[in-house]
């Protein structure tokens, strides 16, 4: 076991003292549409992305000029290429995100759905993407041979560690593939938005407290947000908290905003600080 | 006469076992990866905690745990914490299909053999017993079970087939993961549980804090380790407030009662 507090075997790129990956899943109608939905009327949230959630996202990150990153599910690709291609052309990284959002494990047909998505971003893209955070978080050891296969040098999709580190699957663990985790319950607006329905304001409290105890231990913050209403953070009221947190996060000393390929090709070209203790695992 | 109010402070080991009920070894990544945390991060975290307040706790393991991490459930008794049986791998004790009694006596034998003493204490996965289980217990020589819900203070479980045993038992709203699992934020998770523990030590009521080494329904992040902190200094600071494992809430309440 690791004490997160005492390790200092890593270290950042310029010499940061904290890395912030900020986040942003499309999360189109491809749900929707996933799960054989009309995404109309109350199932019409999906929609809101591309229209609202997202050119206001896109709106605030320019104003502060930070680095974020882009998920995006291959259906919602087909659906707004053209949003897609100039968020792309704008220098922000974009990962692949399944192909209709898949919210369970789609079995033998993953690879497929995989490959899919793949090419169709780096059709629409002119970029292979590099990076995948998984839907709904289903991953399996399936899933890691394929994107290892398509080239993919990274996902942000685990939960079981507070650092990045080196995937380990059939065994063996990997120096060519890392794995930059999220957190769902705490670090994330689909958990307060959806199933506590906290409002923004104490949503942002929160947020600031994760900030403030990752800074003093380990260093490694990943946001999670989507631009959809309902679960996500595309309304006005929770773009402001998001914007609100990077101003908080922006004056403390040795703060760096990353992308996260950029972090993950950070990490492989150093593999030997990004190992994991196993043991008990 | 200066009135003392035990303070329980349990952990429910809870790591992949939970995830293992449903899913196989190399399907325990993305949303399925929570459990692996407690053995690479939370544990570490929460019992440094613990340690820095000297607070003992009662460690409720599942045998498959213990089994799985022998030398960390030793080394958590011999600093002091009490370890105590929580089912082999997190079954309901009220399923159908299972041999309750075996995986209780596998429980016991294991736990007995990593740490060199027999568990005392017991806590049903999710809460569930069957009408068996307590009598199961009584027979291994089980002084405790800490698995109700339902009173303010230890009592006696000789009416409910648990012949000789004291039910040390939890409150709902002081688990983490009754809030946790709801999402909730740390700032209403403390401000719910000061206002319940606040009126818990003006009774004189057990106060049982029921918490879990993970990062979704658990306090291990160290954002909720900052929280958790905070909140045990000023527990540690009411009048008359007193740390004890359960196994020793357990035995103070027996003298009550003989």
């Amino acid at each position: 076991m690791i004490s997160l507090a005492r390790r200092t075997q890593h270290h950042w790129p310029d010499g940061a003292r904290c890395v912030i990956g900020l986040t942003l899943d499309f999360d189109g109608t491809s749900l929707e549409r996933g799960r054989g939905q009309l995404p109309y009327g109350a199932r019409s949230h999906g929609r809101y992305s591309a229209k609202c959630g997202i050119p206001r996202f896109v709106d605030m990150f320019t104003r502060q000029n930070v680095p974020w990153t882009f998920y995006v599910s291959g259906y919602d690709a087909e659906v707004s290429p053209d949003l897609v291609r100039s968020i792309s052309r704008s220098g922000v990284e974009i990962g692949s995100h399944g192909y209709f959002h898949e919210g369970t494990d789609p079995g033998d047909a993953e690879p497929e759905l995989l490959e899919r998505t793949h090419r169709l971003l780096a059709e629409i893209t002119g970029v292979e993407p590099r990076g995948w955070r998984s839907p709904s978080g289903h991953k399996t050891a399936r899933t890691l041979r394929k994107l290892r296969e398509l080239g993919y040098v990274y996902d942000s999709s685990d939960k079981d560690f507070d650092l990045p580190y080196l995937a380990r699957y059939d065994g063996e663990e990997r120096n060519d593939y890392v794995c930059l985790p999220n957190n769902t319950s705490s670090l994330d607006d689909f958990p307060f938005y959806r199933v506590s329905y906290t409002p923004p304001s104490e949503v942002l409290a929160h947020w600031k407290q994760e900030f403030d105890a990752i800074y003093a231990e380990g260093g490694y913050f990943n946001l999670t947000v989507h631009p959809r209403v309902g679960y996500g953070s595309g309304s006005p009221a929770r773009v402001a908290i998001v914007e609100r947190l990077i101003e908080y996060i922006k004056p403390h000393d040795g703060v760096r905003f990353v992308g996260m390929l950029e972090l993950a090709q950070w990490c492989l070209a150093r593999p030997a600080e990004w190992r994991r203790d196993w043991s008990g695992q | 006469m200066t009135v003392t109010i035990p303070v329980g402070v349990s952990v429910n080991l809870q790591g992949k076992t939970v995830e293992q009920r449903q899913l196989p070894e190399d399907a325990l990544f993305g949303r399925a990866s929570y459990g692996k945390y407690a053995y690479a991060v939370g544990c570490q975290r929460l019992f440094a905690l613990l340690d820095r307040h000297g607070i003992k706790a009662t460690v409720f393991v599942p045998g498959a745990e213990a089994e799985a991490n022998p030398d960390y459930v030793a080394a958590l008794a011999a600093r002091g914490h009490e370890i105590a049986a929580h089912g082999w791998a997190m079954e309901e004790m009220d399923a159908d299909g299972i041999d309750e009694r075996a995986l209780l006596e596998r429980t016991h034998a294991t736990l007995e053999r990593i740490v060199g003493r027999a568990p005392r204490g017991f806590r049903a996965p999710h809460g569930r017993l069957s009408e068996r289980t307590l009598g199961y217990l009584a027979a291994l020589g089980y002084c405790y079970d800490a698995s109700f819900q339902d009173d303010d203070r230890p009592y006696a479980l000789d009416a409910d087939g648990g012949v000789g045993m004291i039910e040390v038992p939890q409150s709902e709203i002081l688990i983490d993961a009754t809030l946790y699992a709801q999402r909730q934020t740390h700032d209403r998770v403390m401000k719910t549980w000061r206002e319940e523990i606040e009126a818990m030590h003006r009774e004189h009521c057990l106060i049982a804090l029921t918490l879990h080494p993970r990062s979704d329904y658990g306090s291990a992040r160290a954002s909720r380790i900052a929280a958790l902190d905070g909140l045990l200094s000023w527990v540690s600071g009411l009048s008359g407030t007193s740390f004890m494992t359960l196994d020793q809430i357990a035995a103070s309440a027996r003298t009550q009662f003989r």
